[in-house]
């Protein structure tokens, strides 16, 4: 019996680009449905969803008519705080009641201020109305003595957990208004200080990397954990580390096979995993003796784990291609659209952006999490298409090489293009050392 | 009007609308009438510091429609402290509130904040379990016990048994493993497995795992870590892992991992690449081809040409 080459199979599924730029003109156009509500201190981050996915979908500017990119980006700057760094949404300002005694409880927000500043890059804003003085003296403030970042600062507690997407934001946040230049600025005249990089980069982990030690092996956190020593030039993409300066991982090769084996062919979070095993051991009956000679396998009972893919009922790369395989963000967990690109993007940060199965993710994503009719991604298949799965959906799509979508930068999760306008913008920042 | 507008009780507080700066704002949501109230009342009291029963009251309110607002639960916090209130009661509440949202991470941290207050943990185990009767996976959970264990000192009350527990349930839970791991190697200044007895305990616990279900990538992964914390030579598990593969037997390979484990171990024998090179030929065309470029860089690792097909494909 003939295998089919991949060729053979039928043709990849379609992206319904102009479906996915319905969707995206929705989101920025009218308002969001009611069940975001429970996002609404999130807005800066969903904000940057709408706008660089219509950038990855070169409709940007198409879809912007008069006026409006500039009122969106006045909105970003309406979300300034007045002593450095972003509000997620203007929801917190006390506007007029504002005081000393009650500033606390309007704090500036890392991942909000990373969030304003990127989307502001996309939106070919000229920097000239941040306060980087500010927000780049607010930036080591958000670091704790133990190197990590926190969320807020508010009453003089950095709060907010440990974790790095913190990390992440923040670095994120010292590139965009500084590059990889360390050490003290001089900013109008005044000095700024740099965060504490060493203390940063010796709270990174190896293998699958957690949000704290002992905690789980996790997608998003690696990503983060990654991306953040990608912009403070502090990764280590392969052997040892350097101890000066600093730089992690301490094992890449184990970081990569972690992620590797991110890739998935389980789809369906309602089927137990048991159901990969029930078909394979249903081929007990119905297996192939090899030579007459029984596999030992089946003296004990137990079965292969792949079989020959002639009469294998589990899954051979025949299936993988056709039904595609996407990405989990822990071992064991089925696959989930979001974790495409945060599994993805870390293999691309190491460099090593082949190492995964790109044509089987692609197939998972347009076969089976696209949502047809709305357009987006949900999260699982049969999803409705949500803000941050439509978007990760499509910068994941973006990694693994579509012709139809923008390329996409890994570790900053926008395009390429916009990525490549910041040497002009620090050109612009002028500073004297 | 409005549930606050309306009540005499709220009448000295004047709201504080949003204001968007301007006709252009991003992300707006069509949020309901109360959700706008509660917010503009929210605003109202943190602008004034008020720390009051009212105020406590309302962010419940606020909290069950927005659970990540960054300042709400801070806020909250300050004010049950501030009135001394019953945290045992917060803990009810929090209970129900956890159950409603189950993957919003500052409802854990606000219940770290409680129970550190209170000092005391009873209910608190038996009430992470039923969280992970909803979703044994649930990150937050895990993470808040492992919390618990290192607050309470808990590392001798029954943790390792709710692993056991929790993988008898599903062998597969890769989180119970990773909680295993913390609770036998996680405690300062513990031997862990450094322990010769505790390491042939873990070694016999994950291989019986591996007895169950060979192609299940967790208790391989835990018995990789053994041996690296005990600095350890990877070679010390040839033995299981030629017991699921085998290159004198690939036909019956019954475990990718421990195909992929004795890669990495040949890799390190001398004369051993040829062979590691088979075995990942074996992963490539067989029993692990979704990796196939991942198998192709490992060989090339090891200076080793391109993959060969271990099976022909073609009619």
């Amino acid at each position: 019996m003939a295998i089919m080459k991949s060729e053979d199979i039928m043709g990849e599924p379609h992206f319904d680009k102009a479906r996915h730029i319905k969707y995206w003109t929705r989101c920025l156009k009218t308002l969001l449905p009611h069940q975001y509500t429970s996002n609404e201190s999130n807005r800066m981050y969903l904000a940057y969803f709408i706008v660089s996915a219509l950038d990855l979908l070169g409709a940007l500017d198409s879809v912007l008519i008069e006026g409006e990119r500039q009122g969106y980006i006045d909105w970003i700057y309406r979300c300034q705080h007045p002593d450095g760094g972003f509000r997620m949404w203007p929801g917190t300002d006390f506007g007029a009641k504002a005081n000393r005694e009650n500033a606390h409880w309007d704090p500036a927000n890392i991942p909000a201020t990373y969030f304003a500043l990127a989307t502001l890059l996309i939106l070919k804003d000229d920097f000239k109305r941040v306060n980087r003085r500010l927000t780049l003296t607010w930036l080591p403030q958000m670091q704790r003595p133990d190197g990590s970042f926190g969320e807020t600062l508010v009453s003089g507690r950095v709060e907010g957990g440990q974790d790095p997407r913190f990390g992440y934001c923040a670095t994120g946040i010292r590139y965009i208004l500084r590059a990889t230049t360390e050490g003290d600025l001089s900013i109008d005249g005044q000095v700024v200080k740099d965060v504490d990089l060493d203390a940063f980069v010796r709270c990174a982990y190896d293998g699958g990397i957690a949000d704290a030690p002992f905690h789980e092996p996790h997608a998003g956190y690696t990503f983060c954990s990654l991306g953040a020593l990608a912009f403070v030039d502090r990764l280590n993409t392969r052997g040892l580390p350097t101890e000066q300066p600093p730089t992690a991982p301490c094992h890449p090769q184990s970081v990569l096979s972690w992620l590797v084996y991110r890739q998935t062919e389980l789809a369906d979070p309602d089927a137990g995993i048991d159901s990969e095993f029930v078909a394979a051991q249903d081929t007990r009956d119905t297996r192939k003796k090899e030579d007459g000679v029984t596999s030992e396998a089946q003296a004990d009972g137990t079965v292969p784990a792949h079989q020959d893919p002639e009469c294998s009922a589990g899954v051979t790369i025949f299936d993988l291609l056709v039904d595609g395989a996407g990405m989990n963000g822990r071992i064991n967990k089925v696959a989930d659209t979001c974790y495409g690109f945060w599994a993805g993007a870390s293999l691309h940060i190491m460099q090593q952006p082949n190492l995964y199965h790109h044509e089987a993710v692609r197939r998972y994503l347009l076969g089976k999490t696209q949502h047809l009719v709305l357009g987006g991604y949900g999260k699982f298949p049969g999803d409705l298409p949500d803000l941050l799965h439509s978007y990760l959906g499509l910068a994941a799509l973006s990694l693994a090489g579509h012709d139809q979508v923008k390329e996409i930068d890994g570790g900053m999760c926008l395009s390429k293009e916009a990525r490549s306008r910041l040497p002009a913008i620090w050109e612009s920042f002028a500073d004297s050392r | 009007m409005g549930k606050y507008a309306d009540d005499p009780a709220w009448s000295d507080l004047t709201p504080l609308p949003t204001d968007e700066g301007g006709s252009h704002p991003l992300a707006q949501i069509a949020y309901s009438a109360d959700y706008e109230e509660t917010m503009s009342y929210l605003r109202a009291l943190m602008a004034a510091n008020e720390f009051s029963p009212r105020a406590l009251d309302l962010t419940e309110d606020l909290i069950d429609m927005n659970p990540a607002h960054y300042t709400v639960w801070l806020y909250r916090a300050q004010c049950l402290f501030a009135l001394n209130s019953d945290l045992h009661e917060e803990l009810e509440w929090l209970n129900e509130t956890a159950l409603a949202h189950q993957k919003n991470y500052q409802i854990w941290h606000h219940r770290n904040l409680v129970v550190d207050k209170l000092g005391e943990c009873g209910g608190e185990t038996e009430f992470v379990a039923r969280m992970f009767e909803k979703d044994a996976k649930n990150y937050h959970v895990w993470s808040y016990r492992q919390w618990l264990v290192k607050r309470f000192d808990l590392w001798e009350a029954g943790e390792l048994e709710f692993t056991e527990r929790m993988l008898g349930e599903d062998v597969r839970n890769n989180s119970a493993w990773n909680h295993r791991w913390f609770v036998v190697n996680g405690r300062a200044g513990a031997a862990g497995v450094g322990d010769p007895e505790v390491r042939a305990r873990e070694v016999g616990f994950a291989e019986e795992a591996i007895g169950k279900v060979a192609q299940n990538q967790s208790p391989w992964n835990y018995l990789r870590g053994i041996m690296r914390r005990c600095g350890k030579p990877l070679a010390e598990l040839k033995g299981i892992a030629e017991q699921y593969a085998s290159l004198d037997r690939p036909d019956a390979v019954r475990s990718s991992f421990a195909l992929d484990l004795l890669a990495d171990i040949l890799a390190e024998e001398e004369d051993g690449k040829e062979q590691a090179g088979r075995a990942l030929d074996l992963l490539a065309s067989r029993y692990d081809p979704i990796r196939k470029n991942y198998w192709a860089y490992r060989k090339d690792q090891l200076g080793l040409g391109e993959l060969k097909q271990a099976v022909a494909d073609v009619a």
